[in-house]
């Protein structure tokens, strides 16, 4: 009698078990199948064209690893490489710290919340060429912030400093995008946890640290993987203080805006197809071994 | 009797071989040869194209509705595309490209190589097109092999803008050639005749200085355009020269004095001298009108150098509609069409027999002598490397000789690769 | 248990009250400022606020910028950085609505904004709960693949996504051109998708065991425990992807092609020139731009106040 009432619960469970795994699949079918289609065909069709000599009409030769040996005697491949972790580095903690702060301003009980909420994500509604003639007319070599250093550096022209500025005026352009990812995480903590903390005399801001940064570790990881994939991929503003060229002094040369010289001036699109696999490879690895520092913090 | 008729149908057969040839004469004596007649091509054509400003779309219309007025069974759909180079690409690899489209000299010889661009030379041969009219020089630019794969819808060299009230101040007179413009420069600084700004703007880049390369008797590459010739004294001394003046302080980069481009140093009066081509004139007009400046010829070293900024109309290899895309190019780079869209100084003609708005004898009489303004296969990225290199160089942090090594290098291993 | 706010946490109490001067202790109300050094706390008080006022105010710079520029002539706006205009006019404004089918670009905008909005809202919620919550073999996999997505950068994907657009698989449509084709290959993004399981994996697993103690499926629990759960996220994803579809411009121009169909962006381009961009009516066009999304944020930003309506699984 047990026996088969044990049975039966353990053939229920494994169905049970069936049910959810089927309904998980249904519920992820579509955005994997356009996932597939305009995102996992392309990379595979990269890796694909790179082992040949590809034109734009086609194929024009089958050269096995050639592209890849090329790659790795390129010099200007492996600048853009370094000029692109550089930035990321620079630029991702303070977007993070940026969009959190501006986050937590605003999530608190503060008095005319809903202004500086606002006002702080409106550099993020803005057109580029706004942003853009605004950061030329504080950035140029008689602009704002010269005259009121007292210094006379063209910022977006210099190689010392071209890259930096752009990383600060990323910074400023994505921090309200960043605020409203934190401030959905923010929501969610639950009250009762401070109220706990509270009646165990924990301080305000270390209640802050020690309770409010942790809880926000999925925040955090959702914050890091999109800030740092954004950097690495960091093409557009590069492109316009350069004129595509990626200087000056190779200054400004970012991964992908060398990938763009390859496969779209260049129109070689086999070895840019190369470019675009190392890239990837590269995101990749940097976003897995994310993964797996956050992995353990993961509430599933 | 039957003499009477056998002499009648001789006299009437003369009269008519007569007539004929007198057509076909006349058909000759048109400009443009014998241009499809407007009931034997139909169609549907895709014309693309990239805006550089509205009153350039506008012009743009305007020819088209001229066409379409005199060919009323093509229809012709315009296409601005922004960004150009990745929708053409796309387009051209999808195989449903345009039928007509712009192709700047630049990249020409890329697409004539990777085969997107419809030869033409049985075109011309078929209709009687006449060449001739068109500068050989801008010509060139989009021919390959003996064939030619687009005519060049209009140009614009490089001139030397001065501002009028400075170099008067300064006691100086327009250069003519380097020692000029240094003498000049120099006098303009001790008479501060630019305050705020420095004498002449110079662009840092090779899209300026390889028409002073050219006036020095350099180049980049030979002129069969299989050897790089980089590193030359020739180049050497150009180079020191322009950067020089540079770091010497008589001349500023646009950066250096907080604008975008040496156009702007001219309106903000920044800069006394630049050299800048026939598209600063419109932008003054509307964004400076109050500054005096002349329009003077470039100047010369050992010889008359200058480059040749140019665009063709082509049609797509894989076009459906070859006949009538050529009875659009044709009007396009006709006499009729070219003299609409110069009509109003945007861009100079690039025919001999289309006159040009009144003020432009200084851009045009580089016609003989301008160099189109592009390498060979694959060169983009030399190009890449000759900027960077550049820049290092004018920010001190490597010689001239370095730099023009460091570019040989990458244009000798770029045309060995034959891409 | 409640996650409505009716005590703030205590590092909240800390901004309130170096903004207010006055300690909040935690489960209580705002008290009076501490007697014996009223002067203190005021000044602190303007300090702070101050702070944020000014940086709120630099971050409307590009706005403010964006309209003084359009009510100026293009020979004062390239003179220089001057936010008062010389002599107001509203020309620019004019020339900016007349220069190019102004009604049917922002159509066209709305369009394709609000289908690919409303399609995201659906598909990154529903499948973010189910990388949340549901068990399926290679789920970890499948979510890799998912962030692997936001790793390829657009000039690789340009020519393969252009050549399954033009001759879609198993059907043989061409779908260039097409509004269909522009919300095709933003139906959801991964970055949507990402946030939405972030957020739910937050949500205390009690609600759905409360729903599962009263039958309820994975559907229903979705639709009537989850989703009313998520209502910051929900707000973000709708605030951030119906904004980057209306600025969307790369792919917009690829796919849509025809001028009758182009968005905003497009229209607002026509006024940039190489050497000849007309400021004022490019400024006057991007400030009627952004009011669309401007309210967009307004309307849903609110859901970022005072937490998530979580009364609990009614049984």
């Amino acid at each position: 009698m047990a026996a088969v009432a044990a049975a039966e619960t353990a053939g229920s469970l494994r169905s049970a078990k069936l049910r959810e795994a089927l309904v998980g699949y249904g519920f992820v079918l579509v955005p994997m199948v356009v996932f597939a289609f305009f995102f996992i065909y392309p990379i595979v069709y990269a890796v694909y064209i790179s082992f040949h000599d590809w034109g734009i009409l086609g194929k024009e030769a089958s050269v096995g690893l050639a592209n890849y040996r090329f790659l790795i005697e390129d010099d200007l491949f492996w600048r853009a490489i370094r000029r692109t972790i550089y930035y990321t580095v620079g630029v991702v903690p303070a977007q993070m710290a940026l969009g959190l702060f501006l986050a937590v301003i605003v999530h608190s009980g503060l008095r005319g919340r809903t202004f500086f909420r606002a006002a702080y994500y409106f550099p993020s509604l803005a057109s580029s060429a706004a942003i853009t003639a605004i950061a030329i007319y504080i950035l140029n070599a008689d602009g704002l912030l010269n005259a009121a250093l007292g210094l006379n550096q063209p910022w977006f022209n210099d190689s010392d400093t071209a890259l930096e500025s752009i990383m600060g005026l990323n910074a400023w352009t994505t921090s309200g995008t960043m605020m409203l990812f934190y401030l959905a995480p923010l929501q969610a903590i639950p009250t009762d946890v401070y109220e706990a903390a509270a009646i165990d005399g924990a301080g305000r801001w270390r209640t802050f640290w020690k309770i409010t940064f942790p809880l926000l570790k999925p925040g955090h990881f959702f914050v890091a993987v999109v800030s740092v994939i954004g950097a690495l991929k960091v093409f557009d503003q590069a492109f316009i203080v350069s004129g595509g060229a990626g200087g000056p002094a190779y200054s400004t040369l970012t991964g992908v805006l060398y990938l763009y010289q390859i496969a779209i001036q260049d129109v070689d699109f086999g070895y840019g197809a190369t470019v675009g696999v190392a890239l990837f490879v590269l995101i990749f690895t940097v976003t897995a071994i994310q993964r797996l520092l956050f992995g353990k913090a993961e509430v599933t | 009797m039957s003499n009477r008729r056998l002499t009648f149908g001789a006299a009437l057969t003369a009269v008519l071989f007569v007539v004929a040839i007198a057509g076909a004469g006349a058909g000759q004596a048109r400009p443009d040869g014998k241009a499809p007649a407007a009931s034997e091509v139909s169609g549907n054509l895709i014309f693309a194209h990239w805006s550089s400003s509205p009153v350039e779309t506008d012009l743009l219309k305007q020819v088209i509705a001229g066409f379409e007025k005199k060919y009323p069974n093509i229809n012709v759909r315009r296409r601005a595309l922004d960004p150009y180079a990745e929708s053409m690409l796309a387009q051209f690899a999808a195989r449903k490209p345009p039928d007509v489209f712009y192709v700047d000299s630049n990249v020409a010889p890329d697409w004539i190589r990777q085969r997107l661009i419809e030869p033409l030379n049985g075109y011309v041969n078929r209709y009687g097109f006449r060449t001739k009219p068109f500068y050989p020089r801008l010509l060139s630019a989009f021919q390959s092999g003996g064939e030619t794969y687009g005519f060049p819808k209009d140009w614009s060299p490089l001139g030397m803008q001065t501002n009028n009230e400075m170099l008067s101040k300064g006691g100086v007179r327009a250069p003519q050639n380097w020692n000029d413009l240094r003498t000049a420069a120099q006098r303009l600084r001790s008479t501060n005749a630019v305050p705020g700004g420095r004498p002449i703007c110079l662009s840092p880049g090779w899209d300026r200085l390889l028409a002073f390369v050219y006036q020095n008797n350099g180049a980049f590459l030979s002129t069969d355009k299989k050897k790089a010739v980089v590193n030359s004294a020739a180049n050497n001394q150009t180079a020191s020269f322009y950067l020089g003046l540079i770091q010497g302080g008589l001349a500023g980069t646009p950066a250096q004095l907080g604008v975008g481009w040496c156009g702007e140093a001219l309106g903000k009066e920044k800069a006394a001298i630049i050299f800048e081509g026939n598209w600063v004139v419109p932008f003054m007009a509307t964004d400076f009108p109050n500054v005096r400046y002349t329009n003077n010829a470039m100047i010369r070293n050992k010889s008359q150098g200058n480059l040749a900024f140019t665009v063709s109309y082509s049609i797509a290899r894989d076009s459906k509609q070859k006949a009538a895309a050529w009875t659009l190019l044709t009007y396009l780079t006709g006499k009729e069409g070219m003299t609409t869209w110069t009509s109003k100084g945007l861009a100079l003609p690039s025919r001999t027999d289309v006159k040009a708005v009144p003020g432009r004898q200084a851009f045009l009489q580089a016609a003989p002598h301008a160099r189109p303004w592009q390498f060979a296969p694959g060169f983009a990225k030399v190009m890449t490397v000759a900027g960077n290199e550049l820049t290092a160089a004018l920010e001190g942090k490597q010689s001239i000789d370095v730099m023009l090594n460091k570019i040989q290098t990458e244009a000798q291993r770029t045309l060995k690769r034959g891409r | 248990m409640a996650t409505g706010r009716e005590t703030p946490p205590p590092y909240v109490a800390a901004v309130e009250e170096l903004a207010t001067g006055a300690p909040v202790a935690a489960g209580g109300e705002p008290s009076r400022p501490v007697p014996g050094r009223p002067r203190a706390e005021r000044i602190r008080q303007v300090v702070v606020y101050t702070l944020l006022i000014g940086i709120a105010l630099l971050f409307f710079t590009p706005f403010f910028w964006s309209v003084s520029t359009s009510l100026k002539s293009l020979q004062e706006s390239v003179q220089g950085f001057d936010l008062l205009p010389d002599d107001p006019d509203l020309s620019a404004y004019r020339d900016a609505l007349t220069s190019f089918n102004f009604g049917r670009y922002m159509l066209n905008s709305a369009i394709i904004a609000v289908s690919v909005t409303l399609f995201n809202l659906v598909l990154a919620s529903i499948g973010g709960y189910a990388f949340a919550r549901l068990r399926f073999p290679g789920r970890e996999v499948l979510f890799m693949l998912v962030l692997a997505t936001l790793m390829i950068p657009d000039q690789l994907r340009l020519v393969p996504v252009f050549l399954t657009l033009i001759d879609f698989p198993l059907t043989g449509w061409n779908l260039i051109g097409t509004y269909q084709g522009f919300v095709l290959i933003n139906l959801v993004t991964a970055t949507n998708l990402f946030l939405m399981r972030q957020y739910f994996l937050t949500i205390p697993k009690d609600y759905e065991e409360a729903a599962k103690l009263d039958g309820a499926g994975y559907f229903k629990t979705y639709w009537k425990v989850m989703l009313p759960l998520a209502g910051p996220a929900l707000a973000a994803v709708t605030i951030l992807q119906f904004q980057g579809t209306w600025n969307e411009f790369f792919w917009a121009l690829i796919i849509l092609q025809d001028e009758a169909k182009y968005p905003l962006t497009v229209g607002i381009s026509t006024f940039v020139g190489v050497y000849n961009t007309q400021w004022p009516e490019l400024m006057a066009a991007s400030v009627l731009a952004i009011l669309p999304v401007a309210a967009i944020f307004v309307v849903f930003q609110r859901y970022f106040v005072a937490g998530v309506a979580a009364a609990g699984v009614k049984g």
